[in-house]
């Protein structure tokens, strides 16, 4: 033993060195790069949750972005079909309105027409009445009394085919 | 020179070779010749300095401390969480190490295995390292003893000291044991040491008349009581191999090393510097390795065939 050279002194102070470095250690080393390590892996593990936060955040934006432009797309859709559909009912109305006026204008020029034709009619009746009366008498001479003869005239013109329009003439040609 | 590299270059191989040999001959001659060194004195004990009871290993000891204090307080003074320098590179170290002793303890166990583990890599690796800085061995005190003069080194690696393996496997042996008292309970734990249930069990059936199977018991039992001897024999076998392990590699490391420098002094050495820092490695990482494993041992619990 004494000649490899253990003895209690030396063990006793390698003890001694090897609790000093232990401490020394302890403190500089292993305590602060533990500590480092631990904030390190702790700040990774945040950053890559927050990342997956931003990303998951990111893609609710994407599709949040998408669903209002679907909705701002059909909104406008809608839009142009109901102008267009106004705009069409508007034609309609219009279409509608003039037809309206046209029919009525229509309505009035006829029962106009027909009015001053029936007095055409009734003027030219007359007129022939009197002509015919005129010549019959100019044919009869005053052998017959004027107002049995006027009723006369009337009852043939009645009976006469056509009625009142072209009784006169071919009362004439008769 | 371009000259002279014009006439290497048409040399042929063997020639070059010999060129080569003859001029590295030349070297060591004068070596050996002009930059003779004095003839290497071993001793295997650590020999005091200036009379008193502190040995140069001491002194060598609380270098590799005041060394390692400064590399640590250097790196770790201004924490970065982004590291740098030699934050950078003793972080990356020391990663290494937790690495290996999480994988063989697990992570619960290797965090509180970690510093004692490290202290006992880092301290025996530093020793090993730092012995081989020239000055080391060949600075000192010429002394005289009986005849002849000898040289007594200032400083001398403490891995070849052997009280500092013994020291060493003390810690590892004391901190074994404790953590296999604490993880196991005093009681759970001697009956790996102290097997003789069985024994007394066959004892008693034999005195109750159950001659037979009591024999059995009692033969099982005697077994038992062996290994659970033999256990305590090689748990402080353990002691001994680890210091002497240790002792062994780096003393005999050091006297090649002086041995060769004596023979062939200059280039000669330099393999066995390397071979040498290697070793220091390679024990390091055997005795904290080691320590480790019986650790990890210790706190795992046997399992019970009764």
């Amino acid at each position: 033993m004494e000649g490899i050279g253990i003895n209690v002194p030396g063990l006793v102070a390698q003890l001694i060195c090897f609790f000093i470095l232990f401490g020394l250690l302890s403190v500089l080393f292993y305590k602060p790069i533990r500590r480092i390590l631990d904030e390190r892996s702790e700040r990774i593990r945040v950053s890559m949750e927050q990342a997956e936060q931003i990303k998951e955040q990111m893609a609710k934006t994407e599709e949040q972005v998408r669903e209002q432009l679907e909705d701002a797309r059909r909104g406008g859709q809608n839009v142009l079909a109901q102008a267009a559909q106004m705009g069409e009912r508007l034609k309609e109305e219009a279409r509608g309105e003039a037809r309206h006026e046209a029919e009525i204008i229509i309505a009035r020029a006829r029962t106009e027409i027909e009015r001053e034709r029936d007095e055409a009619i009734d003027e030219l009746r007359h007129q022939f009445v009197d002509l015919a009366i005129l010549a019959a008498e100019k044919v009869v001479s005053e052998t017959l009394d004027r107002e049995k003869h006027r009723r006369l005239i009337e009852e043939v013109l009645e009976q006469a085919p056509g009625g009142r329009g072209d009784g006169g003439s071919s009362k004439k040609e008769g | 020179m371009a000259r002279i590299g014009w006439w290497w270059g048409r040399l042929g191989r063997w020639r070059k070779i010999i060129i080569i040999a003859v001029v590295v001959i030349v070297l060591l001659l004068m070596g050996r010749l002009f930059f003779s060194v004095p003839q290497p004195h071993v001793e295997l004990a650590a020999e005091p300095l200036f009379g008193s009871p502190f040995t140069n290993t001491m002194l060598a000891s609380l270098f590799t401390i005041i060394v390692l204090g400064a590399v640590c307080f250097a790196a770790t003074r201004k924490m970065r969480i982004v590291p740098k320098g030699l934050q950078n590179i003793v972080e990356a170290l020391l990663e290494m190490l937790i690495n290996f002793v999480d994988d063989t303890a697990g992570k619960e166990y290797g965090r509180k295995f970690f510093p004692v583990i490290a202290t006992i890599f880092i301290f025996v690796i530093a020793n090993a390292w730092l012995a081989l800085i020239p000055g080391f061995m060949t600075v000192g005190f010429w002394h005289t003893e009986g005849e002849e003069q000898v040289l007594v080194p200032l400083f001398r690696g403490a891995n070849t000291d052997i009280n500092f393996p013994l020291a060493l496997a003390l810690v590892s042996f004391v901190f074994v044991e404790y953590w296999g008292l604490r993880s196991q309970g005093f009681f759970r734990y001697m009956r790996r040491f102290i097997s003789v249930g069985e024994l007394f069990r066959g004892i008693s059936q034999i005195f109750r008349g159950k001659i037979k199977s009591g024999l059995g018991t009692f033969f099982t039992g005697v077994v038992k009581a062996f290994a659970g001897f033999i256990e305590v024999i090689s748990e402080l076998v353990r002691i001994l191999s680890l210091t002497v392990r240790l002792f062994g590699n780096m003393t005999a490391g050091e006297i090649l090393i002086l041995m060769m420098i004596f023979l062939i002094p200059w280039v000669a050495a330099i393999p066995f510097y390397g071979l040498e820092l290697f070793l220091g490695f390679v024990q390091a990482l055997i005795f904290g390795g080691l320590t480790l494993v019986f650790l990890v041992m210790a706190v795992t619990p046997r399992e019970e065939h009764e």
